[in-house]
């Protein structure tokens, strides 16, 4: 399948520099980003699906009998699509987050919150034929960028996809519905277009049954790209 | 549709995710034909301090110049020991280290020449979306002829797209992000 793809709309995405957030003034190239044509090599990418085996779906527990990590049980679901709304079979999510207090698994975690021994703090699957997943978790904890000494990150899951090539590589935060913490945060707040910030944020999905009752909450994705149709001869 | 908006990878992405996928020479129990190298450098800021924690992805074609991906008319012939894609995390002193090999050029559909290169994408925090450039493995940055690499018009900045090449096996390329000597970076 043949994409067509546009350089990503400044409007749509968030500021490459953000006041009281230093690293972006240290780390965001101050040259003009070069335009250049896109050829084959940039069209096309890894086949995401034969590079990765499934990880977990569920990130509350260890392993499929044992206890379940503290917190909020939450069902995270959605679907990945171009931007002409055609599903993305196929793509590959892999998803991390804070466990309930706030703490990450990660060697650069500083914060002393506790560990939850329970939390698995990460999961990846592979978009069903409609573009579809669906993960299992427990609501993030808000935590501290320490060296701000103010900034409290609200709570917010991370997303990475690769999807059908190099152009549509994708990574993002998606916070939650009416946090205060939300109100104040540097990089959600650096999305200046209200209707583009709102697609970073979860929507409430009520409760969903199961084995587990948890508190759903959906996102959709749509990656850069549009299918291109074939010439006629 | 209006496509989502990116946001930082943040210090927190989970070591696992990167484990084992800094070698690109070994896929599905094969292992790549060509010449295999250790492409590695440093990935600095401004001032030339280095960045600690910053995720590298590549993609790049075989040694034959072909990509293992449907959209290349050639798929069928790409080298089944060879990954095409990895990620690395860049240690305290800013270091990355890939092992893959030299990509083989190739002639798209229009017939334009490209020339041996690799992909590269930037994720770290301070970066709210990613960074993408090219490193080049051609032996003369001023006579190369590549379609991506002429939309660098500065004839230094074209030479800082190159890999130093130290030995056969070992070629060295730095991103320097902002500031002097800084890496050239493409309008994703």
């Amino acid at each position: 399948m043949a994409f067509s793809y546009d350089p990503y709309d400044d409007r749509t995405q968030m500021a490459r520099t953000i006041d009281r957030y230093p690293l972006s003034f240290k780390r965001t190239p101050l040259a003009p980003l070069v335009p250049r044509p896109l050829t084959l090599s940039e069209r096309t990418g890894p086949v995401a699906s034969e590079l990765f085996t499934a990880g977990s779906m569920d990130l509350s527990r260890i392993s499929a009998d044992g206890p379940r990590a503290t917190g909020q049980l939450l069902q995270i679901s959605g679907r990945v699509t171009d931007e002409d709304g055609s599903p993305l079979a196929g793509a590959v999510i892999e998803i991390w987050q804070a466990n309930s207090a706030g703490k990450y698994i990660h060697d650069a975690d500083h914060h002393n919150a506790p560990v939850d021994p329970n939390f698995t703090g990460e999961g990846r699957l592979t978009t069903d034929a409609e573009g579809q997943f669906q993960f299992f978790s427990i609501k993030p904890g808000a935590y501290p960028v320490l060296e701000s000494g103010w900034w409290w990150r609200p709570p917010h899951i991370h997303f990475s996809i690769l999807g059908c090539s190099w152009m549509d590589r994708f990574v993002t935060q998606i916070f939650f519905p009416g946090e205060p913490l939300n109100e104040t945060d540097l990089l959600l707040n650096a999305v200046s277009d209200h209707e583009a910030r709102e697609r970073l944020i979860f929507q409430f999905q009520g409760t969903s049954m199961g084995e587990i009752n948890a508190m759903g909450f959906r996102r959709d994705f749509v990656l850069r790209g549009r299918r291109q149709t074939p010439a006629l001869d | 549709m209006s496509v989502s908006p990116y946001c930082t990878i943040g210090p927190f992405f989970p070591a696992s995710f990167v484990e084992g996928r800094d070698d690109l020479t070994h896929y599905r129990g094969g292992t790549a034909r060509g010449q295999h190298i250790l492409l590695s450098g440093r990935i600095l800021q401004e001032g030339g301090a280095p960045t600690r924690n910053t995720i590298l992805e590549i993609w790049q074609a075989d040694s034959a110049g072909v990509f293992r991906h449907e959209g290349d008319p050639r798929c069928a012939q790409a080298d089944p020991g060879f990954a095409g894609w990895g990620r690395v995390r860049t240690d305290a002193e800013g270091w990355y280290r890939i092992r893959t090999v030299i990509p083989g050029g190739y002639r798209g559909e229009d017939g334009t020449l490209r020339c041996p290169h690799a992909n590269l994408m930037i994720l770290a925090i301070g970066l709210t979306r990613r960074l993408v450039t090219t490193v080049f493995f051609s032996g003369d940055p001023d006579s190369v002829r590549d379609p991506v690499l002429d939309c660098v018009t500065d004839a230094i900045a074209r030479r800082r797209l190159f890999a130093l090449r130290e030995s056969d096996e070992q070629y060295r390329f730095d991103l320097i992000l902002r500031g002097e000597n800084e890496t050239p970076f493409f309008l994703d």
